[in-house]
């Protein structure tokens, strides 16, 4: 759907590449004519000169983000509909999941341990050490495991995405797979949105895991709690946020919804700024610096309100 | 060495009797100096080159008419400021059709438009009588399996390998069995001169910007497209090598009559290729004929634009 047809709208310079792909140009309206020598044409005063650029700031940032969840919405749609790249959908999952085990294991693990060490000191002035197994499952489960994860794999798998689909963009091989008439975001969006919406939460896991893993080694060698103390107060946590169809804990819906909305934030904001590259290996990096930063902020900010109205379902 | 073995073995079969016939002026058989060489030869072959595309595509008396395989219909379009204002032009089957013009006049604009990557304001483009203007996203991937096109890096896929590229619009598009598309593969790598043996596993970055832009034509040219379309093709490529291209475009005009369309600055090898030439100016077209006409034209700016030439 066009955001003005007709009326004027902004110039964007990208608009010729990636309206190729994306809705306007394909639907086959044609575009609203520009307004160049607008300026020329009357002189205004300086209110309305600053009138006139939050205006056209404000339309460019409503046209990206019409482009944004048009790229997004294809490349969901396209899951169900064949040709299925099963191939490069392993390649993905792969590249987004198994590469990025390592880091994650590793902040996972290092997280678990700092916040055992931190808030020691404040349940030893309690004297309340037993809990600590508590506090870190509920910690991790529900929120660190998932935002490490996701912030880790924006920046690493985030900035992977935009940098190969900008070079490719920028060496012409997106406009290549459009001429051998194979769709850009079905070969190359799609998988990579599919393999983070099926990564991501894997990856989440795996981090709760090793950072209550980490927590249990600061409770037992520097609290001299023992494991099956801490392991046990771990379990009554996860367990005490009540259960969703009598046997998912509460915990665990919203420990892994989280990461799926992650996933999802991030392979579409690196696949739209890779896909709208332009300007040569700059733009490379440009839209690699915006992906990272754009889906770092996104992350924290949509957890936040997903975290809302998740307590607000899912409150015992 | 291989380019040069490659490129030596281009030049022994430019001189193969067939090409004799067409080309009546003798050759140099032996070069010192060769790149200056290169030059010269090429530059007599661009005179040959008038008269031999007349011959082929001209209109001769008591042959009928061509089919018109591209048409561009009063075309227009603007981005932030006006490309293109009224262009029209045809192109007939098996013709060469080279644009030329300054550089960002929109050249390969119209490529863009032709491939339907982009529609016009206004006008229509029609590809063998088929307005494309109004297609769908899917219809117009189905146009464009017609079309073969080179672009100016190439644009092979660094994460393939030769093969896998040449192979990809087979694999894309044919119910071919993985024997068929191999022999496929073989065949295009073949006729623009790769060893597909040698050439075939190595990936995109290990090969040179001629080799690259032959496996390109080689991708293009998989689905055996009835269009074929250039963007600079001998752009940033030394003289030796962009007559290597050049030849090969012709090879592919004489030997499998496709229509093409390319996009150059080059006016050496256009006028070597050309069966017309469209200079694009001022967002119009300012000339559209063949090479003779060009050079026979009294116009001040296509004086100018040829220059030395």
């Amino acid at each position: 759907m066009p955001l003005t047809s007709g009326t004027r709208s902004v110039a964007v310079p990208y608009q010729l590449e990636i309206n190729a792909i994306l809705t306007r140009r394909e639907t086959g309206h044609p575009l609203p004519q520009q307004h160049v020598s607008r300026y020329a044409l009357v002189t205004p005063h300086a209110h309305q000169l600053i009138l006139e650029t939050f205006n056209d700031a404000a339309k460019r940032s409503v046209y990206s983000l019409q482009e944004y969840f048009a790229l997004a919405g294809k490349a969901v749609g396209f899951i169900f509909v064949k040709p299925f790249y099963t191939a490069d959908l392993f390649q993905q999952m792969d590249q987004i999941g198994v590469g990025s085990l390592g880091i994650v294991l590793l902040t996972g693990f290092f997280t678990g341990m700092v916040l055992a060490l931190q808030s020691s000191v404040q349940l030893q002035a309690l004297g309340q050490t037993a809990l600590i197994g508590k506090l870190i499952a509920g910690s991790m489960v529900r929120e660190l495991g998932p935002v490490l994860a996701g912030l880790m794999v924006a920046g690493r798998v985030g900035s992977g995405i935009a940098a190969q689909l900008g070079s490719m963009r920028v060496t012409e091989q997106i406009d290549a797979l459009n001429t051998l008439g194979t769709d850009p975001i079905k070969k190359l969006v799609t998988p990579r949105v599919l393999a983070s919406l099926i990564m991501l939460p894997v990856l989440t896991i795996i981090n709760d895991f090793v950072g209550i893993l980490g927590g249990n080694i600061i409770a037992k060698f520097y609290l001299g709690l023992p494991s099956s103390l801490y392991w046990r107060t771990v379990f009554e946590q996860v367990l005490s946020g009540g259960f969703t169809l009598r046997y998912i804990p509460n915990d665990f819906i919203q420990g892994l919804v989280k990461p799926f909305v992650f996933g999802g934030i991030i392979s579409t904001v690196a696949c739209y700024h890779g896909l709208k590259t332009s300007g040569g290996t700059e733009g490379v990096g440009i839209a690699t610096t915006r992906t990272v930063v754009t889906a770092s902020i996104l992350i924290l900010v949509v957890d936040y309100f997903l975290t809302q109205v998740l307590l607000a379902l899912f409150t015992p | 060495m291989t380019d040069e073995e490659d490129r030596r073995k281009i030049k022994d079969e430019r001189r193969h009797p067939s090409e004799k016939d067409e080309t009546a002026m003798p050759r140099r058989a032996h070069d010192s100096g060769r790149v200056r060489k290169a030059i010269r030869t090429e530059l007599e072959e661009v005179a040959e080159a008038g008269a031999d595309t007349q011959a082929e595509s001209g209109p001769k008396p008591g042959r009928k008419p061509q089919n018109t395989v591209i048409s561009l219909e009063n075309i227009s379009l603007s981005f932030e400021e006006q490309i293109l204002d009224n262009i029209s032009f045809k192109a007939y089957e098996g013709e060469t059709i080279v644009v030329v013009g300054e550089s960002g006049t929109g050249k390969s604009t119209i490529l863009k438009l032709l491939l339907r990557l982009l529609v016009p304001d206004n006008g229509r483009v029609a590809i063998d009588g088929e307005d494309i203007t109004h297609l769908t996203f899917d219809d117009a991937l189905k146009v464009r399996q017609k079309m073969g096109m080179v672009f100016q890096g190439a644009a092979l896929f660094d994460s393939m390998t030769v093969y896998e590229n040449v192979a990809y619009p087979l694999r894309e598009h044919t119910t071919l069995n993985e024997d068929e598309i191999e022999a496929r593969v073989r065949e295009k790598l073949q006729f623009v001169d790769l060893e597909p043996d040698r050439v075939m596993d190595q990936m995109p970055s290990e090969l040179s910007g001629g080799m690259k832009k032959r496996v390109g034509i080689a991708r293009g040219l998989a689905n055996n497209p009835e269009i074929m379309l250039y963007d600079e093709p001998t752009s940033g490529l030394d003289p030796l090598t962009t007559a290597t291209i050049t030849y090969l475009i012709l090879k592919l005009q004489r030997e499998l009559g496709v229509t093409s369309i390319v996009v150059s600055h080059d006016i050496r090898s256009a006028f070597r290729m050309a069966s017309k030439i469209a200079l694009l100016a001022n967002k119009r077209i300012e000339f559209f004929g063949t090479p003779e006409e060009m050079t026979g034209s009294e116009d001040s700016y296509i004086r100018e634009f040829l220059g030395g030439f």
